[in-house]
């Protein structure tokens, strides 16, 4: 069991928030590998610093279990590290591991911060990840008797891989020990410290072999150094004195002494003892934490060459959400002042000339809080990789995911709404729509499944579109099923086919009458449609029987501020998104008002007609004017729906600041009935915003 | 009336078995002074438009949207035009802020335990089902609203979210 030790509690919040980001690069690495069926250089040396990062890092938390799994894990890749021929044997095995090894990680993880997973035994993980050790030492062996197999050795390292097995022989005997060590990272020169260390410690060893074996002859061989740490084989009685020599020369970051358990000829019954005292790692002691923190450093720095340079700082979100309601309050405060009504009728030159800097800066700063907000999408995504992968294993499935347009951005909380949702719908599209490859073959599709996730920002709006090339939805199923659970409200005749899809979307429906570990229970979409409401956006279907289903989700940019125009019917004050607003006109001549065979009125506007909703009868207010004459009218659309509002008079533009409604008023349903939220205006009073989206809806009931 | 802030007692003993009364027409009842936030005028109210009658709106509380409820017709009784003795009290309930339009405040009544009685199990009369208890205090009867009774009708799908 893994507690904390209180006194490391604070230090617990930086452990997470470091080791997150570790675990998506690894399953990043681990996916792309996978699909190559191969483990590039680049990317052993990665994984092995995460799990080196996140083993030390554990460690120092107190977080035994999860330090010694890490641990098992660096054991592998150390070995293929050295030697990557011996991956080719483990190939089949390793990634299922290794994955197994990163989900028993970030469960830990979970439930240290509290979140409900479930606790695996790390015990049989780290078994099996030291089968997989013995498997590549055995295998080790086995070549070695075959002198061709070692050609295969990798470039970088072919001293290496020699000596490797050089003290696989020398080590049974005990007297050979080994020791690896890491200089400080752009310590310079390291050839040279290399050779100092070496005749630092010569004269307490009775043998001392090095790899690289002269580093003071050549300076080439310094990089090797960087790489793969200086290894020395020394036999000697006093091991502690060496390892003390080592541990307080300059400049050594890290040490490794390995153990002759280590090698090849592990007998069976030393199995169990193995996974305590294979590798001694010890952290040079003096500096231990700062080390550690350095660590986690150093890799995102040297492993992605790539990414220039940057300067980050993580930041609570609490901290974000309250900057952001400030500059919400700014915003308003700002209107407050330059529309105070004691101003009214006044000649303020220089007054109005300072307000419009003063604008123009709060502008400025709610651009810059919004920008921070934002993240990618891309890691999102990368979780559905994951689950797409899992599934198809355990599914007998081929799928392949797609993901465009991950670097699309969206506000943090946005983003974080859209993870449980997408994944739900990810799962379903592998789950239901995906065909098995033999029905894929016969179908005459290609046998690999594909699920397509796209994002793009159309406009002001995020769209993502998950999209599967599966067995699409049968109409005749779904309405079937709503008839059979009372959900049907008008005759069965009238709906249209998306009016039938979208019944997949309320609660209680579920068509698989299979109850699966993924899917189907009957919470599902209507709960990610819920989901996907809550942050203002929408979810519409799209699905052709044996071709596949696309969910398209429209999603606003932001949440909080709207460029807004102010409307006044009677007494009240409703704000209209200006993107939603087309044109605002008063009606010149009667003959453009015409009226539909039900008394619906409409109106008449370049040859086109559109439908219009009188606001003050939707919302029940007594209005100034009636006479559509008198008022004014708005075009409205939303999508490719457009009508008219009709409202006494308009009052202005202003920005306002984006309030849901109080909680208090879920259960009304308000936001169906053409509002979106509310909004304080600069003399305190609440205007309440207009949705276009569920305003036009008014027209299809 | 000018705005009442209740001074602020963190410590929960001192506020149980202290009610803030208020009056209905002549009727006194009491609202537990641990729901109680603060009491205010009332101010400009926005309507809502597709919510039962006795939502009066929302209302501005220093920057926070707050819904108000007109107690009188929460009860089915018949509004009567606001003076200036109509005041709204701020209650809190599952972390939400909501006003109660009540006719005017009476005061803050310390109850002890053997005055409470429980209310009547029967009655037609819709305030009755709201309430939590009954208290005799020198020969006045005050009803005692329960505000997690009071406001089911209002939260019961809140809970199910």
């Amino acid at each position: 069991m893994s507690t904390i030790d209180p006194s490391m509690a604070n230090m617990l919040e930086v452990f997470i928030s470091e080791s997150i980001p570790l675990f998506e690069a690894l399953d990043e690495i681990l996916l792309e590998s996978e699909k190559a069926k191969n483990i590039s250089e680049r990317h052993i040396n990665e994984i092995f610093r995460i799990m080196h990062t996140i083993k030390g890092s554990a460690g120092m938390m107190g977080l035994e279990e999860m330090s010694t799994v890490a641990h098992a894990v660096e054991d592998v890749f150390f070995i293929i590290r050295q030697d990557s021929s011996k991956l080719d044997l483990v190939i089949n095995a390793i990634f299922d591991l290794i994955f197994k090894s990163t989900d028993f990680l970030k469960a830990e993880l979970d439930i240290i911060q509290g979140i409900d997973a479930e606790r695996q035994e790390h015990q049989p993980i780290i078994d099996e990840l030291h089968e997989l050790v013995n498997a590549m030492n055995n295998g080790t062996t086995a070549q070695a008797s075959a002198p061709k197999a070692s050609g295969a050795a990798d470039a970088a390292a072919p001293s290496d891989a020699a000596s490797n097995s050089g003290s696989d022989n020398g080590g049974t005997d005990g007297k050979f020990h080994r020791l690896r060590i890491f200089f400080e990272e752009g310590c310079q020169m390291e050839n040279i410290r290399a050779f100092a260390l070496i005749s630092q410690v010569k004269d307490l060893c009775d043998e001392l072999e090095s790899v690289p074996a002269n580093p003071e002859s050549d300076s080439n061989t310094s990089a090797e150094i960087v790489k793969n740490g200086l290894l020395l084989k020394f036999v000697t009685d006093d091991v502690q004195s060496v390892v003390s020599v080592v541990e307080t020369a300059v400049n050594v970051q890290s040490y490794e002494l390995l153990d002759e358990h280590n090698d090849v000829h592990t007998e069976e019954t030393e199995k169990e003892e193995a996974p305590s005292n294979a590798a001694v790692k010890v952290e040079a002691a003096p500096a231990a934490v700062e080390t550690a923190a350095d660590e986690t450093k150093k890799p995102a720095q040297t492993d992605m060459p790539k990414i220039a340079k940057q300067n980050l700082i993580s930041v609570n979100q609490v901290k974000l959400d309250q900057l952001m309601d400030l500059v919400g309050e700014i915003v308003t405060a700002e209107s407050m002042v330059s529309s105070n009504p004691d101003l009214k009728g006044l000649v303020l030159d220089n007054f109005y000339k300072s307000t419009r800097e003063l604008r123009k800066l709060t502008d400025e700063l709610q651009d810059v809080v919004m920008s921070i907000r934002m993240v990618p999408l891309s890691g999102t995504f990368q979780k559905m990789n994951r689950i797409v992968r899992d599934m198809g294993k355990k599914l007998g499935k081929s799928v392949e995911l797609v993901t465009v347009g991950g670097d699309t951005e969206v506000d943090k909380t946005i983003n974080d709404s859209l993870s449980d949702p997408l994944m739900h719908m990810v799962r379903n599209s592998v789950d239901h729509a995906i065909e098995s490859p033999e029905e894929r073959i016969a179908k005459g599709k290609p046998e690999m499944g594909t699920v397509t996730l796209s994002a793009q920002n159309i406009g002001g709006e995020i769209v993502i579109t998950i999209a599967d090339d599966g067995s699409g939805m049968n109409t005749e199923k779904l309405m079937a099923k709503a008839k059979k659970n009372g959900l049907l409200t008008k005759p069965e005749a009238d709906y249209t086919e998306k009016e039938i899809l979208n019944f997949i979307m309320m609660a209680g429906f579920s068509t698989n009458t299979v109850v699966t570990e993924y899917s189907g229970r009957g919470v599902g979409m209507d709960v990610v449609r819920k989901n996907i409401e809550k942050v203002g956006g929408t979810i519409s279907i799209d699905s052709k029987w044996g071709v596949g289903t696309t969910f398209t989700i429209k999603i606003p940019l932001t949440l909080a501020i709207v460029d807004g125009m102010e409307l006044a019917v009677g007494d009240t004050i409703f704000t209209m998104p200006i993107t939603s607003i087309k044109q605002s006109f008063k009606i010149s001549d009667p003959k453009q008002i015409i009226y539909n065979t039900d008394g619906t009125e409409m109106i008449m506007l370049r040859g086109e007609c559109f439908p219009v909703i009188r606001l003050h009868q939707i919302f029940d207010i007594e209005a100034k004017h009636t006479d559509l004459m008198e008022g004014i009218v708005l075009q409205i659309e939303y999508g490719d729906k457009m009508g008219c509002i009709f409202a006494d008079e308009l009052i202005g533009e202003q920005q306002v600041v984006v309030k849901p409604f109080p909680q208090f008023l879920n259960k009304y349903n308000i936001k169906n009935c053409g509002l979106s939220g509310c909004t304080i205006l600069g003399d305190g009073s609440i205007s309440l915003i207009l949705d276009a989206n569920t305003l036009l809806n008014y027209f299809e009931r | 009336m000018d705005e009442i802030i209740l001074e602020k007692n963190n410590a929960a003993d001192d506020l149980n078995g202290r009610f803030l009364t208020f009056y209905i027409d002549d009727t006194v009842y009491g609202i537990d002074l641990l729901h109680v936030i603060e009491i205010i005028q009332v101010p400009p109210i926005t309507h809502i438009p597709h919510v039962p009658n006795y939502i009066k709106g929302i209302i501005n509380l220093r920057g926070k949207i707050a819904p108000i409820i007109s107690v009188r017709l929460k009860f089915n009784q018949q509004e009567i035009p606001y003076d200036e003795k109509t005041c709204i009290i701020v209650v809190v309930i599952n972390d939400m802020h909501v006003g109660l339009i009540v006719d005017s405040i009476s005061e803050v009544a310390n109850i002890d335990s053997d005055e409470l009685a429980a209310p009547p199990q029967f009655g037609s009369d819709l305030s009755n089902q709201y309430l939590g208890s009954i208290a005799n205090v020198d020969g006045r009867v005050i009803l005692n609203i329960d505000c997690n009774k009071f406001f089911e009708s209002d939260l019961g799908i809140i809970s199910s979210y």
